[in-house]
């Protein structure tokens, strides 16, 4: 059992300056949680003052019901892999594994089992008498986890593992880190910047900004009904558009444009008739015919889909992701129509929603 | 895993420390006797041609012992002869300076005091048994790895 809460954690340095504000959060038994955001977030600061790197300023940190808050980071239970592996270059492989527990001085045939299980789990069993430097970026990153799972740790601290890996490599890692999960139903905290990282690892996403979480919900829930403009923009790729509009005569009307609404969404809208609202479009959400048209700026052709990034209106951009392969020319207009709108104030940027969701 | 497999599996992946620190030992005492040796300056008592090939032998003492304290770390069991004929030569060395040197007389008093002579002894000795002991335990440890990996190899994990 490893549930870990974080209670009102603030980060501020000694200039002041604060980096986490009032941070909250329960993880649950085995519930991998992905903390993602843009550089200087203070996700990773989060990560640290979990992991007893970063003193917390203010704040309760518990492991298991236990305030854990002022305990040093060996006293923690957990075990941190880094986005830079933090190998040892003299050492073997089995070596790397090991030393933790040497440290400890454990009984040397223990740390030997434990150091074959993890070999044998991350498939590293015939790297073991090389040294870090003869492996491949995500073989060292997967002995990296390997350190930390013979430890046994309550609690795995990811840093952002898959920075350092090429984009074939960083998904299969992915992938193993995924089905690692699985197979330990161990707690895990994942900072990435990453977002297809975050959906795809997440039972559940933190979402970032300036140090304030924006949202936290299960991947769809943020990718479906994102509480505000940041977390609409941040999650999903190629972002959602973004449009300012008015709320008139029932229709939504943009530079240039205007969107149709159902019945359901002119009642919600209802309280802000002849006011700003911010419309947001997943590219995804746009399909081909319809009233609206897109004036072309260029194609990219994704094989089953075409990104089409061009403008509406009187020059608004837009990026649409329409079905099948495309051969628009440039400034040529393409008809399509929206399937889902997301609403925002332009005031907060909060979500306009009914009270029920 | 029983004990006894898990401590033969375990040399697979850790290294014989215990032979090359032996060997490293060896050259240590080693040094200590050539340091107690060529501090002596009793006139030109030592201005031959052995001493000469004593500093020779020495360099490829220092050279072979650390080779093949590098070997055994590996459980080559080949680097068990070349420490076994290391060792051989450190007790030879026993009979040639410290004994000669302290039956020795230059102006009546001997070249090798006894307090230097006992001392150069037994750091020839001392270093003899490391290189004695590092070659046994490399001789018992290798044999019982690859024998552990035939056995393995023959599919007995």
């Amino acid at each position: 059992m490893a549930e870990l809460k974080l209670q009102h954690l603030d980060k501020i340095y000694d200039n002041k300056v604060q980096a986490v504000y009032d941070f909250n959060l329960d993880v649950k038994d085995g519930e991998l949680i992905v903390l993602v955001g843009p550089s200087g977030c203070g996700k990773s600061t989060t990560l640290r003052m979990v992991a007893g790197l970063e003193d917390i300023s203010n704040g309760h940190l518990l492991l298991d019901g236990k305030d854990i808050t002022q305990a040093p980071a060996k006293d923690r239970d957990m075990a941190m892999v880094f986005q830079n592996y933090a190998l040892y270059g003299h050492m073997t492989i089995y070596e790397n594994m090991a030393f933790s527990l040497t440290l400890r001085k454990e009984d040397p045939n223990v740390i030997h089992k434990k150091v074959l299980a993890a070999a044998e789990i991350l498939d590293l069993t015939a790297q073991l008498n090389k040294k870090p430097n003869q492996l491949s970026g995500g073989q060292r990153q997967r002995v990296a986890m390997g350190r930390a799972i013979v430890r046994n740790p309550k609690v795995f601290l990811f840093d952002e593992p898959l920075s350092n890996l090429d984009a074939k490599l960083r998904s299969a890692t992915r992938r193993e880190i995924l089905l690692l999960h699985k197979r330990l139903q161990a707690t895990i905290l994942y900072v990435t910047h990453d977002q297809t990282e975050a959906l795809t690892l997440a039972d559940r996403i933190v979402c970032m900004s300036m140090g304030h979480v924006q949202q936290i919900g299960t991947p769809l829930e943020l990718y479906d009904r994102p509480n505000n403009t940041f977390v609409a923009t941040f999650i999903g790729l190629p972002p959602m558009n973004m449009f300012d509009t008015v709320f008139e005569d029932g229709v939504l009307k943009g530079k240039g444009f205007s969107a149709e609404l159902t019945p359901e969404q002119q009642s919600l809208l209802a309280p802000y008739a002849r006011k700003k609202i911010i419309l947001g479009v997943r590219p995804e959400d746009i399909a081909e015919g319809g009233s609206l048209e897109i004036r072309v700026g260029n194609n990219e052709n994704l094989g089953m889909n075409t990104l089409v990034h061009g403008t509406v209106g009187e020059g608004i951009h837009i990026t649409a992701k329409l079905r099948g392969w495309s051969d628009n020319k440039v400034g040529d207009l393409v008809p399509v129509h929206f399937n889902r709108m997301h609403f925002f104030d332009p005031e907060t940027t909060n979500a306009i929603r009914k009270e029920a969701e | 895993m029983n004990e006894e497999y898990t401590r033969l599996d375990r040399m697979r992946y850790t290294k014989n420390t215990s032979s090359s620190r032996l060997a490293i030992l060896a050259i240590v005492f080693d040094v200590l006797f050539f340091i107690s040796l060529y501090k002596s300056d009793v006139g030109n008592y030592y201005y031959t041609i052995l001493i000469g090939a004593s500093i020779i032998y020495n360099l490829v003492f220092l050279l072979a012992t650390f080779l093949a304290s590098e070997g055994v770390k590996g459980y080559q069991r080949n680097y068990t002869w070349l420490l076994l004929a290391l060792a051989c030569g450190q007790i030879v060395r026993i009979f040639i300076y410290p004994v000669q040197g302290h039956a020795a007389k230059v102006s009546g008093a001997a070249v090798i005091g006894d307090g230097q002579f006992i001392f150069m002894i037994i750091c020839l000795a001392a270093s003899a048994v490391c290189l004695v002991g590092a070659a046994l335990i490399n001789w018992r440890k290798s044999k019982a790895l690859s024998d552990h990996i035939a056995s393995l190899e023959a599919g007995n994990a």
